[in-house]
């Protein structure tokens, strides 16, 4: 059943980013993609109570797990952030994101079917869990916006303003604001998730994970300190939102 | 009854002629009921703008309430060709509809003229000088009128080089009441360009221009303040829209310039407009990753584009039109 649930949750957020791609081609922008992201919400919450019913626990005890989170956490925040600052855009350039994550925990033998029950959680291990990948959310929505200042800040610098993704991408400020402050949130998430991290009992290859958790949140605090007391121009910003994302989920992925 | 159109356009009658039939806004009630005395009908109303005026009414024998207008305004085209054009039933509501979505317009898609219809039959309505027929011609047309401008792209882009500028303005900093613009030499194109951008709300100007004098007029001109051509690299810490177009025979603004500043600055965006020839600002200053530069060859790309795009759209205006119009025209009147 969770498996079905996910396999909605692509689809639709797959629709989403097809539909917002196919229409801003034509020139215009999708006022329906905010109700597709909800539809993949709610799949994925789905996935989610049945994933937590069998494992006992918050899901996040493998990659996949995780990765599912993540585009939970992902698509929280998209529908937190878009329609409120009505950062257009923002759902086509997030959808494929959630495709890519839910894709790769849908990849065969990456979700067990039958997951070991977990018998002993600590507070602080489920804390830091639960925090660092709401925290990753944040932080790839974060990256996501960066993206669309890049592509927006490269059809400024080279004259290509043809065609609707300029016309509906929103202007310059509202991108960079908003990735400001949806780094801050990562930050601040990322903040109780280390914490928790350093308080949980620490397990066989812990430490690693935790020295790793350690060094993306200093990263990031160089580049807020950094644009906040320096300045920075938007393009350095940016890629340093994207570049500390991909690298924190390299990181992830083999430490 | 019949529908009926007589007019008087840019494309008719030059300005000396069409300003002879203008008619000011506070006066289209008055000149709507002069026009039922004029043409002898129940139901009229007069558009006037800078570009055209129009007279739209309703007759039972559209042929006497012609030669009955067109009598009454001869002697304002006395000494000129005949200007006028005349439409009537399925044509003159067609006409109607190109009118108010902009596709007779001079500038065309140009979006005021929809609000100029609106205000004459407006004032039409207040002065009792619209029926039955009027009342819901012009109800239809505004409806397709709106149709047309929101399904096919015919007021999409900037076809002026202030307008291109000022949409780039808002792409790059929101809005603009927090932009500070600065104007090097005080030449028509950078005036015109800068006053677009204060239109839409700039806060505030700075002119600097070789003869200082002019520089203090343009400011004037604008509310914004002079400063002396030596000290425009001083202010460039401030502002956030540079507008040059100085007479000078080599580039002013240099690459090293604005490095030097690019702290102080904090990185801020940094939109700078090359409106002269030869061109004031060092090409490489474009590679500074927070200058946007755009020369006049650049602004008058976008325009023309955008102009071409509107001519491309001017077919599926048209469709939108025809099909409208058939709804509410008996077929045998529709040619």
């Amino acid at each position: 059943m969770d498996r079905w649930f996910l396999i909605a949750a692509t689809l639709l957020a797959a629709v989403a980013g097809l539909r917002g791609l196919l229409i801003l081609r034509h020139g215009n922008r999708s006022h329906w993609t905010v109700f597709w992201m909800i539809a993949v919400m709610a799949c994925q919450m789905g996935y989610l109570a049945v994933r937590g019913e069998m494992r006992g626990a918050c899901p996040l005890r493998s990659i996949a797990e995780i990765s599912v989170f993540l585009s939970w956490s992902l698509t929280l925040f998209y529908l937190l952030v878009g329609p409120v600052y009505r950062i257009s855009l923002l759902g086509v350039f997030t959808a494929p994101v959630v495709v890519i994550f839910q894709g790769f925990a849908l990849l065969p033998g990456r979700l067990v079917a039958n997951p070991e029950k977990v018998l002993n959680t600590s507070f602080w291990g489920e804390t830091h869990s639960a925090m660092s990948v709401l925290a990753y959310g944040a932080l790839a929505l974060a990256a996501v916006a960066g993206v669309m200042f890049l592509v927006l800040d490269r059809q400024l610098k080279e004259h290509h303003l043809k065609g609707g993704l300029f016309r509906n991408l929103p202007p310059v400020p509202e991108l960079l604001v908003s990735l400001e402050r949806l780094l801050w949130l990562g930050m601040a998430l990322l903040t109780v998730g280390v914490v928790a991290g350093v308080l949980m009992p620490l397990g066989k290859g812990a430490m690693g994970h935790l020295i790793a958790a350690i060094g993306v949140w200093v990263g990031y605090v160089i580049l807020m300190v950094t644009k906040r007391v320096r300045g920075m121009t938007g393009r350095r910003f940016a890629l340093g939102a994207v570049a500390l994302f991909v690298l924190s989920l390299g990181v992830f992925a083999f430490v | 009854m019949e529908f009926v159109c007589l007019g008087v356009n840019h494309k008719t009658a030059p300005v000396e002629v069409r300003e002879r039939f203008a008619v000011g806004t506070n006066q289209l009630g008055e000149a709507a009921q002069h026009l039922l005395e004029m043409a002898g009908v129940p139901e009229g109303v007069v558009v006037s703008t800078c570009n055209r005026t129009e007279f739209y009414f309703a007759a039972d024998d559209t042929a006497l309430a012609l030669g009955r207008l067109e009598c009454s305004l001869a002697e304002k085209v006395h000494g000129h060709e005949e200007p006028f054009y005349r439409y009537e039933k399925a044509d003159a509501a067609r006409h109607l509809c190109k009118v108010v979505s902009g596709l007779d317009s001079m500038l065309l898609g140009e979006t005021e003229i929809f609000g100029q219809v609106k205000q004459a039959y407006q004032a039409a309505h207040a002065a009792g000088a619209t029926g039955s027929i009027l009342n819901r011609l012009f109800q239809k047309v505004f409806s397709i009128g709106k149709k047309v401008r929101t399904q096919t792209s015919i007021q999409e882009g900037s076809t002026s080089i202030g307008n291109v500028a000022v949409e780039l303005a808002e792409k790059i900093f929101g809005h603009l009441k927090n932009s500070e613009v600065m104007v090097l030499g005080a030449g028509e194109m950078s005036r015109l360009t800068a006053q677009a951008l204060v239109s839409r709300g700039a806060k505030s100007i700075i002119v600097a221009n070789r003869t200082h004098e002019r520089a203090i007029e343009l400011a004037e001109e604008m509310g914004g303040r002079a400063v002396r051509f030596d000290n425009w690299l001083e202010e460039l810490k401030k502002v956030d829209v540079i507008i040059s177009s100085t007479g000078a025979p080599h580039t002013i603004i240099h690459r090293s310039e604005v490095e030097s500043l690019r702290r102080a600055r904090k990185f801020r965006p940094l939109f700078m407009i090359d409106i002269a020839v030869p061109r004031d600002i060092e090409h490489s200053v474009g590679e500074i990753e927070e200058v946007y530069l755009y020369d006049i060859d650049a602004l008058e790309q976008l325009a023309e584009e955008a102009k071409i795009r509107r001519v491309n759209q001017i077919i599926e205006c048209e469709k939108i039109i025809e099909a409208e119009l058939l709804k509410i025209i008996p077929t045998k009147d529709f040619q």
